[in-house]
């Protein structure tokens, strides 16, 4: 009797494993990669040339410009806030990079200053944002939303025409390859492996939750509200900047329309992985999940050849309905 | 004796930072009279270095332009004036001028212009449903918005122009009566009638009691989500309204018409003395807001200087307003 009664608790129904924590606490970020399998599942069927070793290289190399700013956007949102600005400073670590280059005739001495200049910018930038932001105590998007369009002037008056004289050593940074792996893809799964080190593991990233979760209450427990989002900031042009690095090797000049829109794409990405909007609950793995979900949905639109002209439809019919499953977790709301 | 329950030590760039009743006053009513004051300094700047900025021709530029972007400014401060925003206007504006301009010879005027109307509460509904029913926040609502009805159009159009802008817009918009453009009378109309409303019926104070508090409208037996969405009715309806204005002013339609209007719209009623937080600006501000920031941007113009300054100046123009406008928000709040 008593063996049956324990063999019966200990019976592992499908109303059981849905009831368990980890489920429920996981289901939206689970869902989202349901959902990727069941997209590769359907490429599969539709084109032979989907499940290829080669193709799915591709996607991930795809998805590391997005990536990038996801991950900066993901640790901006955790603490309630925004970064409109991220595809604008991309844009111009670009162009300064390039000129600069090309005032120093492709030196590939130049490559290493140059890469640690782009990470200054973003530094700069992001400080600049964090600053404004708590010591003006305004709204986080409209400021940054503004010094967005700040950039966009300066962009524009840096260069209205793509700049050449990229140094070819410095297109490596896209090419180069171990075996059909680019060295890009594998460094980029280094980057997502320590964004969730930094989120789980680390002072700040516990601070910028705490932040997130409740500015009242983490001022009490003596974190330093203000410091922890500048640093946010801080962190997301960085990540912006090392887009915009990337970028200038993928396309081989300073481009200035370069990463348009990518800034919503990667506030969406993070958004349907569960990062809430209002800052202190997510998890990096959900981000990941986004990021991957739309480079696949763009790879998808291309290989069943969607019309370019209906792909934007698309894509704001996904956001939409992203958005109106959307649900409120901010804590007290009224 | 000491109090056991100090609190926190602020950290902030003036850590001993006490605002005086005399400071916050002075803040206050700098952030409602920033925008006039500042058109007379700029009219009075425009007269001694660049005359040309006062010639006939050149107001009547002014004028115009003025209307359009004031229309549209009047649907963006009644949803900022909920605590909502608005990013989806540029889009619509586009939408209904496409819809008019591009209609097919066998369709009339009137039926046109119905659609136009329809679709445009069509889309302000949905952006008040996404935010009052489902919580989603109302920059990510609309700006998903955005995406969307800029691909419905891209998708109708298919990129190209086409059609002839009906004689009734150019008469409603540049056609001038006695020395004024039509344009103005039609602005001057609508501000009015939101003024009347807002200031003497029902609705009109609901909309404050919403944005000054939505808890307490709630527990007045205000219905806050039927507010929020019609106000988003009537700024989608007041973009379009701004759309045929625009296409009767510049006599064509293109892929890129108004995409700068979210952020002029969003900028002129936040120098005009609105805030993010709700319940505080008003439609002579709006107006103030409007005419100083087209002003800004004419004598980018006038003085001979590149276009891209234009996007330095909107930038600059929407940090330096939210921030102080986040300012007197915090100083009030204390």
């Amino acid at each position: 009797m008593t063996l049956f009664s324990k063999a019966n608790t200990n019976n592992v129904s499908l109303r059981s494993i849905w009831q368990s924590a980890f489920i429920r606490n996981n289901a939206p970020v689970l869902l989202i990669y349901i959902f990727i399998l069941f997209l590769v599942f359907i490429g599969s069927i539709y084109s032979d040339r989907f499940l290829t070793a080669s193709n799915m290289v591709n996607i991930l190399r795809q998805s590391i410009v997005l990536g990038l700013l996801a991950i900066g956007q993901t640790a901006v949102l955790l603490t309630g806030g925004m970064d409109i600005s991220q595809e604008m400073v991309a844009r111009l670590v670009g162009l300064t990079v390039a000129t600069i280059f090309a005032a120093f005739d492709s030196n590939p001495a130049m490559i290493l200053p140059l890469i640690l200049l782009g990470v200054v910018l973003g530094v700069f930038i992001g400080g600049l944002n964090g600053l404004l932001i708590t010591q003006t105590h305004a709204a986080p998007f409209i400021i940054t939303f503004g010094v967005a369009f700040i950039l966009r002037g300066l962009n524009l008056a840096i260069s209205s025409t793509p700049i050449r004289g990229i140094p070819s050593a410095y297109l490596e940074v896209y090419s180069a390859k171990i075996g059909i792996v680019p060295v890009n893809v594998i460094v980029m799964g280094l980057v997502w492996l320590l964004a969730w080190v930094f989120t789980t593991r680390t002072l700040l990233g516990r601070r910028i939750f705490a932040v997130g979760g409740s500015e009242r209450i983490a001022e009490l427990s003596a974190i330093r509200v203000k410091g922890t989002v500048v640093r946010a900031y801080i962190i997301s042009s960085i990540f912006a900047a090392l887009a915009g690095l990337f970028l200038l090797a993928r396309t081989g000049v300073g481009d200035p329309s370069a990463a348009e829109g990518m800034t919503f794409q990667a506030i969406v990405a993070s958004a349907i992985g569960a990062i809430s909007l209002y800052g202190g609950r997510g998890s990096i793995f959900g981000t990941l999940g986004g990021v991957i979900l739309l480079t696949l949905l763009g790879n998808f639109f291309n290989l069943m050849q969607v019309n370019i002209y209906f792909q934007q439809l698309l894509l704001g019919v996904i956001v939409l309905i992203a958005v109106a499953g959307y649900k409120s977790k901010r804590l007290g709301a009224l | 004796m000491k109090s056991t329950t100090a609190s926190p030590k602020k950290i902030s760039l003036f850590p001993d930072f006490r605002p005086t009743p005399r400071l916050v006053s002075a803040v206050d009513l700098a952030g409602q009279w920033a925008a006039p004051i500042m058109i007379v300094i700029v009219v009075i700047a425009a007269a001694i270095f660049a005359p040309a900025f006062l010639s006939p021709a050149n107001l009547k530029t002014i004028a115009i332009q003025v209307a359009v972007l004031g229309v549209v400014t009047i649907g963006q401060t009644l949803v900022l004036l909920n605590r909502s925003i608005d990013m989806s206007v540029s889009a619509v504006l586009a939408l209904g001028a496409v819809i008019v301009v591009q209609t097919d010879a066998g369709n009339s005027l009137v039926i046109s212009l119905i659609q136009a109307f329809a679709i445009a509460a069509i889309i302000g509904l949905a952006n008040g449903l996404l935010i009052a029913k489902r919580h989603v926040p109302p920059f990510i609502a609309t700006f998903g918005m955005l995406v969307f009805v800029g691909g419905a159009r891209l998708a109708y159009t298919k990129g190209q122009s086409s059609g002839t802008v009906p004689e009734f817009l150019r008469m409603i918009s540049i056609k001038p009566v006695g020395t004024i453009p039509a344009a103005l009378l039609v602005w001057l109309a609508v501000n009015i009638i939101v003024i009347v409303v807002l200031r003497y019926t029902r609705f009109g104070r609901w909309v404050y009691a919403v944005g000054g508090n939505p808890g307490a409208a709630k527990y007045a037996g205000i219905n806050v989500d039927w507010v929020i969405i019609t106000s988003h009715i009537f700024c989608s309806i007041f973009a379009i309204l701004g759309g045929l204005l625009l296409s009767g002013y510049i006599g064509y339609v293109d892929l890129r018409m108004g995409s700068d209007y979210n952020m002029n719209s969003i900028a002129a009623a936040i120098v005009g003395g609105s805030t993010f937080t709700g319940g505080r600006g008003n439609m002579f501000g709006t107006a103030a807001g409007v005419t100083l920031l087209i002003m800004l941007l004419n004598l980018v113009v006038v003085l001979g200087l590149p276009i891209h300054w234009q996007y330095a100046m909107q930038g600059i123009v929407l940090v330096l307003a939210t921030a102080l406008q986040g300012f007197r928000q915090f100083l009030l709040s204390r």
